[in-house]
């Protein structure tokens, strides 16, 4: 390392392999560049042009590495910081697919709300950065940076609904509890690295599998991964740590509590892979038993509360919660089985949601997101009730969509360690939130419901386009799941150094 | 399993076409607009009735001395867990399938919904493709897909076109049949997880249940488990009490479809993937399983006795007549099975026919209470008698179908579990005292002026109410065509449980032994068939 | 050296930032405790690094102090904005939404 300062050799960085994240990079610096730099004022669409061709060039580039890496297997980039394996591409390509919907959903959003396109877009952009950073970081130091784009990035897109005061009160909540967070995880990663003595999550790997062979392992390191759970347990928004999350959603625009729960969440899961379950996969004892734990409340809470409300986007919320719950049930097994059933899942959730706050979007706020404002909008809209429906019983795991598959591979994955209780409870929960999901659903096909005098409801081209591609992906992954588990089960993060 | 694929016996995937032809008719249905009144209606008779076609096909073609599964195909499905689409009709699901297939184009040709033609018709067919599905699988996942599936459409139809407490009465049904499926989606996953050998994972209802790798214990766990969402599917007291809810709020189509199919997902399921999957549990659990069907039977018919709405009296009569249906399948002789299969067709047959009546009853009075309803036949006298024959028919009359069913199983059973038995057969005397009282009042008695303007019974109502009428004399007169086909099916299964339990069926219920060749390439063993005559 | 006292130094530093997150009610106070809570894991940091004499230590301590410079601007700003609409920066009166 001192070698390394006394005549620095800048390391060998395999451009190629970052290309997703120039391409994403450089479409937040084309629009920023541009339309500051225009003399005339750029048309909104540029900034949603630029942020979806960038995404879906990242997507492309993506799957062109998946192929490479194939063929010729996993390596690391940039001295073994970079990881390019099945796991950072599969959570490059989601990304780059979610950034495109919440671009296309926010087109029409940011032009009612009367928000600034150009930001919204390159926040986006720079926020998914740092969600695929994290996801491909093999170094503490890099996912911490991951992180933190990600969630400055998130910080301002929570505000930019700052004329309304929920909208500035949940930015506010966001940003404090996402430093609060973002400083245990980082508590965590300090201890982490004092136990093991590298930041290289490759070497703390090897590292910590040779400790696990000693008698007693140290107490700092078990402190450590205590942390780093709490930390990512804040940003995947799972119970306990969760109380941040309905309030935020609530009081963000529609498309960023999308975002929030999509990408997100995705990219903290990513983290927590990564980091705990991958690299620290020796210390699986100090791990696993909490983030049953941890799962199980997530799916109490997520269920109990979710039916006591009457606000849909909290309702959205608690149930985002609960969804935290069920990925942790594949996360906590601690099998290859599971990370997948957990990656699965992650990605039928994020169309899922990702529509549901489409919708969402489409129904505007009044105070709020009462849900009998949703009554008789299939009398009004027919197909967007009919995509509400399809994302509401998808996320209630009824079968012939990819809710069901994603829960049932979870739950298998328990099932197959033999933790019996969490895949009873997660099931009987599922049976409680199903409830409220039915609420909604009533409400919408009410036959009986006045909507004569209701505004008309303009749905836009773009979200029209995200909403049913959404249902299309989550009704198709129903249905013929097996490219899907076949994809993530080559996701798998394999932490090898060099390329 | 290409093991499996090569005793697949039908060269086009006929079973597979009576699954997709209603989803194929729901989609086409769904696309086309509004604005065309009648249509949408024809075309969903058009694809139900394809459908009943094929299933009319399915029983003519269907070899009658075969127990094992026919036109069975297996397609991979999601190989990488080991699922496949795999389809087959036995003795056991074959009348269930001809029923589901007819009894949909009568309940969309004959029952008008009362507005939204369109999404009631495309719901209808969805909920037809889906009890196919649920009939017809033979793989745990798809079974499990079909069998939780149905509940989407059936739910729409509750609280689309139900009476005034539908949103409560469809949540209620919903949750309920959820709730048993989310314990019976744990436990067919632990099955397949520990079943799983050197072949891999496979989700094969044949593969598993010849496998039996279960231990004692784990394997009683999962019948429970497996038993209880069938149970609330039934259902049995006490986790009822969706039913009536249900029933009475429903359309009067969603209550026929309700009684004569969805119902029979349980009872079905009990004998499938009960049975069959778990032959040493339900051995070990029958004494408890006959008795929650025989107190099904006497509370069905006491809370029946005091309903004050028709349609609710109808409701819990069928949780009588579902109790005798648990009391023979879980007899484990042939007759009561066989009995306990017909009698879920004559069930759906005269259930789904009384609640179209009590439906027309109330189109006329706008009321179902069995107190503001008196002397209707003097008015009727026709609509009193097509309602006569129903009820006798559900009563268990001699000569109509619901004796053939109730003897057999009475007659199973008895030889196994005889005190049960005895007080079962005090429920259909209840049955009597419950049906005819109501029939008396609401029937006979002072007609008011209001009684005395009921309508009689339009032509296309009677048009509606025939096939019912016929199927239940029919039924009543001459079960054998169904029998013949239900018991070689039925006696393998209890071969098969007599292979890996202890049990050993009596001997003595045998009345008319002789040998039929046996095709099935799973049980090649001696079976008899019964002759009845009465 | 004596490590301990660093790294008990460092977890005191981190406790008094959680406590003051917890407790404090002006946000300007709050981000202060944010801040306290990022420099106890620098302390952490620095010290490991130099137990396992090792540079990372510094390095990373460098890109969270550079961060934490970030994320207060976008802190402030935030706390700014409510601050003009309210004239008020107390975080107990953020309380429009709840259930």
């Amino acid at each position: 390392m001192f070698a390394q300062l006394t005549q620095f050799e800048s390391p060998p960085v395999d451009f190629f392999s970052l290309t997703p994240l120039f391409i994403l990079v450089g479409g937040a610096v084309v629009i920023m560049l541009v339309t500051s730099l225009s003399p005339r004022p750029i048309p909104g669409w540029f900034s949603t042009a630029v942020s979806v061709a960038a995404s879906a060039g990242a997507a492309v580039v993506a799957m062109v590495l998946w192929n490479d890496v194939r063929e010729s297997g996993p390596y690391s980039t940039v001295s073994d910081a970079i990881g390019i394996d099945g796991f950072s591409l599969f959570f490059t390509v989601l990304v780059s697919l979610g950034v495109i919907a919440t671009a296309l959903v926010g087109d029409a959003y940011v032009r009612r709300e009367h928000i600034a396109a150009p930001e919204f877009h390159a926040l986006l952009l720079t926020a998914a950065t740092g969600a695929i950073v994290m996801a491909s970081a093999n170094d503490l130091v890099v996912m911490f940076i991951g992180l933190e784009s990600l969630s400055i990035g998130l910080y301002i897109l929570a505000a930019m609904q700052f004329r309304r005061p929920h909208g500035r009160e949940a930015a506010m909540k966001y940003f404090v509890l996402g430093a609060f967070s973002s400083a245990f995880l980082l508590y965590g990663i300090a201890l982490v690295y004092g136990t093991t003595g590298s930041t290289s999550l490759i070497v703390i790997r090897e590292r910590t599998s040779s400790l696990g062979a000693m008698v007693s392992p140290s107490e700092l390191l078990i402190v450590g991964i205590a942390l780093l759970l709490v930390g990512f347990a804040f940003k995947v928004a799972a119970a306990p740590f969760h109380f941040w999350a309905p309030d935020v959603y609530e009081g963000s625009g529609s498309p960023v509590s999308g975002f929030m729960a999509s990408v997100a969440k995705a990219a903290a899961f990513a983290g927590l892979l990564r980091v705990v379950v991958v690299a620290l996969g020796a210390n699986e004892g100090d791990w696993a038993v909490p983030l049953a734990v941890l799962s199980a409340i997530s799916i109490i809470v997520g269920a109990v509360m979710a039916i006591t409300q009457n606000d849909v986007k909290r309702m959205l919320a608690f149930s985002s919660v609960g969804h935290a719950g069920y990925i942790l049930v594949g996360v906590q097994a601690a099998t290859a089985e599971g990370m997948s059933s957990a990656l699965f899942y992650l990605f039928a959730y994020t169309f899922m949601v990702i529509g549901s706050f489409a919708v969402v979007s489409v129904i505007g706020w009044d105070n709020g997101h009462p849900i009998e404002r949703y009554e008789g909008l299939a009398k009004r809209r027919p197909w967007l009730a009919g995509a509400f429906t399809v994302f509401l019983l998808a996320q209630a795991g009824v079968p012939m969509t990819a809710g069901f598959v994603a829960k049932f591979l979870v739950i298998k994955s328990a099932v197959a360690e033999e933790i019996y209780w969490l895949a009873i409870l997660a099931m009987v929960a599922s049976v409680i939130t199903a409830f409220m999901y039915l609420r909604i659903v009533m409400a919408m096909w009410a036959r009986d419901a006045d909507v004569d005098d209701a505004p008309r409801l303009a749905v836009a081209p773009a979200t029209a386009f995200v909403v049913a591609a959404a249902v299309a992906i989550t009704l198709v992954y129903g249905i013929i799941p097996d490219s899907l588990i076949e994809f993530t089960r080559d996701a798998v993060p394999a932490l090898v150094a060099g390329n | 399993m290409t093991m499996f694929a090569s005793s697949a016996t039908s060269s086009m995937p006929i079973l597979t076409w009576l699954i997709l032809l209603p989803a194929v008719g729901a989609a086409l249905i769904a696309i086309l607009p509004k604005s065309m009144p009648g249509l949408h209606r024809q075309l969903g008779v058009l694809f139900s009735g394809g459908a009943a076609g094929l299933s009319i096909y399915v029983a003519t073609q269907f070899d009658t001395h075969s127990s094992g599964f026919q036109f069975e195909t297996i397609q991979e499905w999601i190989p990488t867990l080991g699922i496949s689409w795999h389809v087959g009709v036995d003795g056991i699901s074959l009348w269930l399938v001809v029923l589901t297939g007819l009894i949909f184009p009568i309940v969309l040709a004959g029952i008008d919904p009362h507005g939204d033609e369109k999404s009631y018709t495309a719901w209808m067919l969805m909920l037809q493709a889906g009890s196919f599905g649920a009939f017809l699988a033979l793989d745990l996942f798809m079974f499990f897909v079909f069998f939780e599936i149905v509940l989407v459409p059936m739910y729409m139809l509750i609280s689309g076109w139900g009476y005034a407490d539908r949103k409560y009465a469809a949540t209620k049904f919903f949750l309920y049949t959820m709730f048993g499926s989310a314990l019976m989606l744990v436990a067919m996953l632990t099955l397949v997880s520990l079943s799983a050998g050197d072949g891999g994972l496979t989700f094969d209802l044949v593969a598993l249940a010849e496998r039996q790798a279960l231990g004692v214990n784990t394997a009683r766990w999962l019948f429970l488990a497996f038993a209880f969402a069938f149970a609330i599917k039934v259902p049995v007291a006490p986790i009822h009490t969706w039913l009536p809810d249900a029933h009475t709020q429903a359309p009067t189509g969603g209550s026929v479809i309700l009684a004569a199919v969805m119902l029979k997902l349980g009872t079905y399921g009990l004998l499938r993937f009960g049975l069959y999957l778990f032959p040493e549990a339900s051995v070990h659990f029958a004494p408890l399983l006959v008795t929650v069907g025989v107190i099904g039977i006497i509370y069905g018919a006491i809370v029946a006795t005091v309903q004050g709405d028709l349609k609710r009296l109808v409701a819990y009569s069928s949780v009588a007549h579902m109790g005798f249906i648990v009391l023979g399948t879980f007899a484990f002789t042939t007759q009561g099975i066989s009995g306990s299969v017909l009698q879920m067709v004559n069930h759906g047959v005269s259930t789904g026919a009384l609640f179209i009546l009590v439906g027309m009853l109330y189109e006329r009075r706008k009321t179902r209470a069995i107190d503001e309803l008196s002397g209707i036949q003097k008015a009727a006298p026709i609509f009193a008698a097509v309602f006569t024959v129903s009820m006798l028919s559900s009563v268990g009359l001699p000569g109509l179908n619901g004796f053939a069913g109730e003897f057999l199983i009475l007659i199973g059973s008895f030889e196994t579990r005889r005190w049960w038995t005895v007080v079962a057969a005090a429920g259909v005397i209840l049955a009597a005292l419950y049906l005819l009282w109501a029939y008396q009042r609401v029937f006979h008695g002072e007609p008011t002026d209001a009684d005395l303007e009921t309508p009689e019974m339009r032509g296309s109502e009677a048009l509606l109410m025939l096939p019912f009428i016929a199927a239940m004399v029919f039924l009543g007169v001459y079960p054998q065509p169904l029998l013949e086909r239900i018991e070689p099916s039925v006696d393998a299964l209890v071969t098969h449980l007599e292979e890996h339990t202890d049990y050993e069926r009596p001997e003595d219920v045998v009345i008319v032994p002789s040998d039929e060749p046996d095709s099935s390439d799973e049980h090649v063993d001696e079976s008899e068939s019964e002759e009845e005559d009465h | 050296m004596l490590v301990n006292q660093f790294l008990l130094l460092g977890a005191f530093l981190f406790c008094t930032g959680v406590y003051g997150v917890l407790a404090r009610r002006n946000a300007v106070m709050v981000l202060m405790s944010i801040e306290l809570m990022l420099n106890a894991v620098n302390i952490n940091l620095l010290t490991f690094g130099y137990l396992h004499n090792a540079v990372s230590g510094q390095v990373f301590a460098l890109f969270i102090i550079a961060v934490a410079a970030a994320e207060v601007a976008v802190g402030l700003a935030i706390i700014l904005l409510i601050y003009r609409n309210r004239a008020s920066i107390n975080v107990d009166e953020l309380d429009l939404m709840r259930g």
